[in-house]
């Protein structure tokens, strides 16, 4: 969302449009965290009134998209492919491939047993 | 002249390390033989000049400073080339290789670390070292091993814990062609460096000393030990008000921040918020 972008660019190597849109939702989950488990905290809490964990869960559920963790997606940091990351490398199967084969990973070789 | 005295562990030191030794030696040719030195060390002379008295009588080697005095006549001409350090040069390493020796401290590279012993066999400190080559870990460990001994750590090791491996299999190209992949791995060897009994201080400074020199591509990884007497619960009282003191600093870091800070209760702040609407959604609606 455009309210959470930032107003400059503030990544750098690789950057395309999703790779923006992941850096925001990245940042904004990261600022409304706390707030979150607080209001989780108060739903599951048996000892609060039920009241306040009813409103709680309403304010959890109202609360941007953006903030929930599960909207972040590990991309490529060269190519910015969302699908087949290698997690040790943040790299997709492709690039990880290439730069295996260039021999900028240090310590990976082609592997025959 | 007593470099030249005890020569035959350079031999299997190698040539490499000659040249330090050059600048000594040539300076004792330049003394003449004298009748005080002892019997083993005129044959040995007498026969690097033999070497010289060779060359020079070739023709190729014109000798000045370097054979007359020292041969006691046998060399009849001296000419006087000016290049004569650089004309010597091969000679000279032929001439030295069997007779003298590197100092122990230089030699002890070329031989297996050496290690102290340890008393009580108290581990104090694990050091992991990872790294992906062989050449890399193999080396620095036997630096870490070297200069454990020099700082008077015993140290045990290095034991070659097992290899992780990493394998990753990924297609050649796009998604139709999944049926031809490729595979990727990465080793990580590991070596541990245990050492017992030494003083925590000197274990401090040699990690110290590791981190200074650290190699490329080798990765270090300490856990350390400490040991305390028996009497653990009287020394923390002791030392309890202290780090009550020293931590009063990182304490008020603690707690909220001071912009996040409200004095409303947690009912409060859920009644006051603008979720809270008393009318149900169709209570608009009926109004009308």
């Amino acid at each position: 969302m455009s309210m959470f972008r930032s107003k400059k660019l503030d990544l750098g190597g690789f950057v395309n449009g999703k790779i923006i849109r992941d850096h925001t939702k990245r940042k904004v989950f990261e600022q409304h965290e706390a707030e979150r488990q607080a209001l989780r905290y108060v739903i599951r809490n048996t000892s609060l009134p039920q009241r306040a964990r009813a409103q709680a869960q309403l304010q959890l559920a109202t609360m941007h998209a953006y903030t929930r963790s599960t909207q972040i997606k590990n991309r490529c940091v060269a190519g910015g492919t969302a699908r087949f990351i290698i997690r040790d490398f943040r790299l997709g199967r492709f690039q990880f491939r290439e730069q295996a084969l260039a021999g900028e990973l240090p310590g990976v070789r082609k592997a025959s047993w | 002249m007593s470099l030249l005295s005890c020569p035959r562990l350079l031999l299997r030191a190698g040539q490499r390390l000659q040249p330090l030794l050059l600048s000594r030696h040539s300076s004792s040719l330049k003394e003449p033989p004298s009748i005080d030195t002892p019997s083993i060390d005129i044959p040995s002379t007498s026969s690097l000049v033999k070497d010289n008295v060779m060359s020079s009588g070739e023709g190729l080697l014109p000798d000045k400073s370097n054979s007359p005095s020292v041969l006691n006549g046998q060399l009849t001409q001296p000419s006087g080339s000016p290049e004569l350090p650089v004309t010597n040069w091969e000679q000279r390493l032929n001439g030295l290789s069997g007779k003298a020796r590197l100092p122990r401290s230089v030699q002890a590279v070329y031989l297996r670390p050496l290690r102290r012993k340890a008393e009580h066999g108290l581990p104090v400190c694990d050091l992991q070292l990872r790294s992906y080559s062989v050449r890399n870990v193999e080396f620095f460990s036997d630096f870490a091993i070297r200069a454990a001994y020099y700082l008077g750590l015993p140290a045990s090791g290095p034991v070659p814990l097992p290899r992780i491996v990493e394998r990753w299999t990924v297609p050649r190209s796009n998604f139709v062609h999944k049926k031809s992949q490729e595979n990727f791995e990465r080793i990580t060897l590991r070596r541990l460096i245990q050492i017992k009994d030494g003083n925590p201080e000197t274990v401090q400074a040699w990690l110290a000393f590791l981190r200074k020199y650290a190699f490329h591509g080798v990765g270090m990884k300490a856990n350390i030990w400490e040991y305390d007497s028996l009497d653990v619960a009287e020394n923390l009282d002791k030392t309890g008000e202290e780090t009550e003191r020293s931590l009063e600093g990182l304490f008020s870091y603690f707690g909220q921040r001071e912009d996040t800070r409200s004095d409303r209760s947690l009912t409060d702040m859920l009644d006051k918020n603008h979720l809270v609407t008393t009318k149900s959604p169709l209570s608009e609606v009926g109004s009308r």
